[in-house]
């Protein structure tokens, strides 16, 4: 699949290279992906909110048959790590997946994701590696 | 209100429709279905499909099938919710009917996946997901069943070769389905030596992507099923903040309003339709829809209970027909309600069916009378 957008990848930035959540100014609640208006208690007021660099490993998936954009790293280690108070999906880097248990710890990494074939755009993001 | 009432079905073989053309295939298969009911004027085109611009390069594919049939001067309207959109565009359709706006309609599915390679098929299935914060990542659908299929097993304590008698089940239905793209029994050995594609899910628990075009029409006027209730709910829970992974919310909740409005329980249900993209899937819809208590679906298959699920083999064994799938169960459904060729007549008067777009997103329920 072609990454033609620019704009969609650079306005992520911040998502992909720092994890910036969203938090409820008035109850603390913490969303990632962010949402507009807390859907707690309703108030429009959020404020950026930097998660964790490190977390538990909840559960994974080493998943065979990959998209396009990801045929040279196949097969990719798909988990889900809990970061403070929110869980992310995403890669699992630098583990050998029998190795891997639910409830370890984890760390993010910052890396490259993915080298679009048609402008040559290298995009970066975070991913989980577990923690030495 | 209007009563809704299916008037005409039809479907076509699934599979690898090479020949055809997007637009032709919903066409012809319309066209059976507008026999069927008797040719009615309709006076609208509901359209479901959830890769015509991604395979086929076209949009407004209503007009296009319009063009075809030479209907003219009807209202067309393509609805879109990934492999839900069946569900979905039944829906919208049957508001269309029951608000009195329109007297007859008409709703098609079709999607030619086997138009693109089976990478792009991946490509396209994972635009299901969050385009920025899962596909982004390289996460498919596939690799979020898995994690669910993990944590489900591991809660109720069942080993993968339970799971297995899922795909096993569907082979047995969908051998005798005429309509079906894999029409081959199944043994739990054949399963458990497929491929692995994400684990713990193999080859066998992931419905194969095929061609393939179903239409109905619907009519406030008597027909061969009445719609007696239908309820399409999101579940707006992104994945990586689920509380809970076995359990299918958006196919619990509209299987709640869906029973309210037709006044039935699980009990009524003589035949349903649930959306197994992945084997997991077909577990937790069916649960969802009350058919065994939560986390016994497996037990039930384990100790040989008849159950009622996915008579034409589901998207394991009919195919993963994408946006068409809704519109495949709806027909075939009727078809088990009435008895009508290839199915026997089901021991019953009530058949539900569930479609669901992308992982749990959006789910719509229909519930189906004679
Ligand atoms: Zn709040």
């Amino acid at each position: 699949m072609e990454h033609e957008s620019v704009p969609l990848y650079w306005r992520n930035i911040p998502a992909y290279y720092r994890l910036v959540a969203k938090r409820c100014k008035k109850c603390g609640e913490v969303y990632y992906p962010p949402v507009v208006k807390c859907t707690k208690c309703g108030s429009a007021e959020l404020e950026d909110y930097q998660l964790p660099h490190e977390g538990e490993l909840v559960e994974f998936t080493v998943l065979r048959s990959v998209p396009t954009d990801f045929l040279k790293q196949k097969p990719l280690v798909i988990g889900l790590v809990k970061l403070g108070p929110v869980k992310v999906l995403g890669q699992i880097v630098d583990a050998m997946p029998e190795k891997l248990k639910p409830g370890q710890r984890m760390e993010v990494v910052f890396r490259r994701v993915v080298v679009d074939g048609k402008y040559g755009l290298v995009m970066y993001g975070y991913k989980f590696r577990p923690r030495p | 209100m209007q009563d809704v009432w299916i008037n005409g079905t039809a479907m076509a073989q699934t599979g690898r429709h090479y020949g055809l053309n997007a637009d032709e295939m919903a066409a012809r298969v319309l066209e059976e279905a507008l026999k069927d009911a008797g040719y009615p004027e309709i006076e609208a085109l509901f359209v479901a499909s959830a890769t015509a611009e991604q395979a086929d390069k076209q949009q407004m594919l209503g007009a296009y099938i319009a063009s075809r049939l030479g209907l003219d001067k009807i209202a067309t309207y393509r609805v879109e919710n990934a492999d839900g959109s069946g569900g979905a565009a039944l829906m919208a359709a049957a508001m269309a009917v029951r608000s009195g706006l329109y007297n007859c309609v008409g709703v098609v599915g079709v999607d030619k996946p086997n138009d693109v390679l089976s990478n792009q098929q991946q490509d396209i299935y994972s635009t299901a997901t969050d385009a920025v914060y899962e596909r982004y990542f390289g996460v498919t659908p596939a690799a979020q069943a898995a994690i669910m299929a993990k944590i489900y097993l591991a809660k109720y304590e069942y080993k993968y070769e339970d799971l297995a008698l899922w795909p096993v089940l569907m082979h047995k239905n969908g051998a005798s389905n005429p309509y079906a793209y894999m029409r081959k029994q199944a043994k739990v050995e054949d399963v458990l030596e497929s491929e692995l594609v994400s684990d713990p899910l193999r080859l066998y628990d992931v419905g194969p992507m095929a061609d393939g075009a179903a239409a109905v029409v619907l009519c406030n006027k008597k027909g061969a099923a009445k719609l007696l209730g239908m309820w399409t709910s999101t579940s707006a829970i992104p994945f990586n903040n689920r509380p809970d992974y076995d359990v299918l919310y958006s196919a619990r909740e509209a299987a709640e309003r869906a029973y309210r409005m037709a006044g039935i329980t699980p009990r009524d249900v003589a035949t349903a339709e649930v959306h197994d993209s992945y084997s997991i899937f077909g577990v937790l819809a069916a649960e969802a829809l009350g058919l065994a208590p939560r986390g016994g679906l497996l037990a039930a298959l384990k100790s040989g209970a008849d159950l009622k699920v996915n008579l034409s083999g589901g998207l394991k064994s009919r195919g993963n027909v994408m946006g068409a799938t809704g519109v495949y169960q709806a027909v075939e459904v009727v078809w088990q309600l009435m008895g009508k060729s290839p199915f026997k007549r089901v021991d019953g008067s009530i058949g539900v069916v569930h479609s669901m777009g992308g992982v749990d997103k959006v789910s719509t329920v229909m519930v189906l009378g004679l």
